[in-house]
C-alpha cells in the first residue's frame, strides 16, 4: 500500500512540476483540456490513495479508541478506590484500636 | 499462660511491633514504584501532547496543500477536481480524529498521574492521627512515643503499598495502549511523509512559477548586502533582475529541502518518543527500574517543528 502511494505521488508531483512546460507544448484547446483533466485525475488518485490508506487504519483507530476508553475507565475506578482509602484506613484503625484496647487490658 | 500475665503482655507487644515492621518493609519495598509511576505519567502526558501537536501540524500541512490546489486551479489552470475535494476532506477528518485520540491519551496519562498523586496519604494522615489519639489514651500501657510513631508510619506505608499495587495494575492496562499508539504511528508514517513531500513540491513549484512570471520582489534578497553599509535599494538593472530570479528559485529549492529534512527529523523524533514511552510504561508495569525519569528528549524537536508549521 505504501508503495502504491509513492507511485501515485510520483506521477502527481512530476506532472505538477512539468505542467507549465507541457501546457506550452499544447497546440489545441482539446490538448489543454486533456492535460488539465489528466492533472485532475493524478491529483484525485493521490488524494484517494491517502484516503484509502487511512480508511484501512480505521479499525485500528477504532480499536485504539476503545482500548483508551477501557483503560480510562479502569484508571478512574482505581482512583475512586483510592479516594475511598480513608474508609479502608478507618477499618484498619478500628481493628488496631480494638487490638490496642485489648493490649491495654493486659497488666504489665 | 494467663492473658493478664506480664509474659503475655510482652509477647503481644512484640507481635504488634513485628507486624508494624513487616508492614513498614512492605511499604519501603514498593515506594520506588510510586515515583516511577508519577514519572511515567508525566512522560506520557508530554509525549501525548507532542503527538497531538504533530497530528495538528500535519493537518495544517493538508489544509495548506488544499490552499495550493485552489491557487493552482485559478492561477495555473491545474484542475482541483470534486474527487480530490471529497478525498482531502476525508483526510482532514481522519487527522482531526487522531488529534482527539492523542488528546485522550494525554487525558489517560492525567488520570494515571492523579492515581500516582492520590490524596490518599492525606486520608491516611487523618486516620492515623485518630489512631494516635487512641494510642495516647492507653495510659495504662507502656507504649513509648517511638512505638506510637512506628505505628503511624507503618499504617502510612501500608496504604502506600496498596496504592502502588494499583499503580502497577494501571500501568499494565496502559502498556498495550502505549504500544499500539507507537505501532499505529509507525504504520502511518509513510502517509504523513508523503503529505509533506507533496505540499513541499507543489508550493515550491508555484513559488518558482511566480518568480518566473516576475510576481515576486526579489530585490529584498539584496538587503543582506546593502543594510550593513547603510545603502538603500535603487532601480535594478534588467540583467540583475534576471539573475535574481535564479537566486530566488535556488532559495526555494534549498528551503523546500530543509522543510522536508525538518519534517523527517520531527517524524523520527515522534516515533522515538512513542517507543520510549511504551518501554517506560512497561518498566513500571513489570516493576523494572526506570533509567530516565524526564520526558523523552526527542519530543522537544517535535514541538519546535509543530510550532513552526502552525505559524505559517
Amino acid at each position: 500500500m505504501a508503495n502504491a502511494l509513492l507511485d501515485v505521488q510520483q506521477t502527481f508531483t512530476s506532472l505538477d512540476t512539468q505542467y507549465s512546460m507541457l501546457r506550452l507544448a499544447c497546440k489545441t484547446d482539446a490538448d489543454l483540456k486533456a492535460l488539465a483533466d489528466k492533472y485532475g485525475d493524478a491529483q484525485a488518485n493521490y488524494e484517494e490513495c491517502v484516503g484509502k490508506m487511512l480508511s484501512d487504519d480505521d479499525k485500528e483507530v477504532a480499536d485504539l479508541s476503545s482500548q483508551l476508553k477501557t483503560a480510562n475507565q479502569k484508571v478512574a475506578k482505581l482512583e475512586a478506590e483510592m479516594g475511598a482509602m480513608s474508609v479502608v484506613i478507618d477499618d484498619i484503625t478500628q481493628a488496631v484500636t480494638l487490638g490496642s484496647q485489648l493490649v491495654a487490658k493486659i497488666p504489665v | 499462660m494467663s492473658l493478664a500475665s506480664p509474659r503475655w503482655a510482652s509477647r503481644s507487644r512484640s507481635v504488634f511491633i513485628a507486624a508494624c515492621a513487616a508492614v513498614a518493609l512492605l511499604g519501603l519495598a514498593a515506594c520506588k514504584t510510586s515515583d516511577d509511576a508519577a514519572a511515567a505519567a508525566t512522560q506520557m502526558t508530554a509525549t501525548a501532547q507532542a503527538l497531538a501537536d504533530y497530528y495538528a501540524a500535519v493537518g495544517k500541512i493538508v489544509s495548506n496543500t488544499e490552499a495550493i490546489y485552489r491557487l493552482n486551479d485559478q492561477l495555473e489552470g491545474k484542475e482541483y477536481s470534486p474527487r480530490s475535494k471529497a478525498a482531502i476532506e476525508g483526510t482532514k477528518a481522519e487527522l482531526a480524529s487522531r488529534v482527539k485520540l492523542a488528546q485522550d491519551l494525554a487525558g489517560l496519562a492525567g488520570s494515571f498521574a492523579g492515581l500516582a498523586g492520590s490524596a490518599a496519604p492525606a486520608d491516611v494522615a487523618a486516620s492515623a492521627q485518630s489512631l494516635d489519639a487512641e494510642v495516647h489514651t492507653l495510659s495504662s500501657t507502656t507504649e513509648s512515643s517511638a512505638e506510637q510513631q512506628g505505628l503511624h508510619d507503618a499504617l502510612t506505608l501500608l496504604v502506600k503499598a496498596i496504592q502502588e499495587r494499583k499503580e502497577r495494575e494501571a500501568a499494565k492496562d496502559m502498556m498495550d495502549v502505549a504500544k499500539n499508539f507507537s505501532a499505529l504511528f509507525q504504520k502511518e508514517k509513510p502517509i504523513w511523509i508523503s503529505r509533506e513531500q507533496v505540499y513541499a513540491t507543489l508550493s515550491a513549484n508555484l513559488a518558482k512559477d511566480l518568480v518566473d512570471a516576475g510576481d515576486t520582489d526579489n530585490a529584498a534578497m539584496l538587503k543582506v548586502a546593502l543594510d550593513p553599509f547603510g545603502l538603500t535599494m535603487g532601480a535594478l538593472a534588467e540583467d540583475t533582475k534576471t539573475k535574481l530570479k535564479s537566486v530566488a528559485k535556488a532559495q526555494v529549492d534549498v528551503r523546500r529541502d530543509a522543510a522536508e529534512a525538518d519534517f523527517a527529523s520531527a517524524t523520527e523524533a515522534m516515533q522515538t518518543a512513542l517507543d520510549e514511552m511504551a518501554k517506560r510504561i512497561e518498566a513500571v508495569a513489570q516493576e523494572k527500574p526506570m533509567a530516565y525519569r524526564k520526558p523523552p528528549l526527542t519530543i522537544a524537536n517535535v514541538k519546535t517543528w509543530a510550532a513552526h508549521v502552525m505559524a505559517y
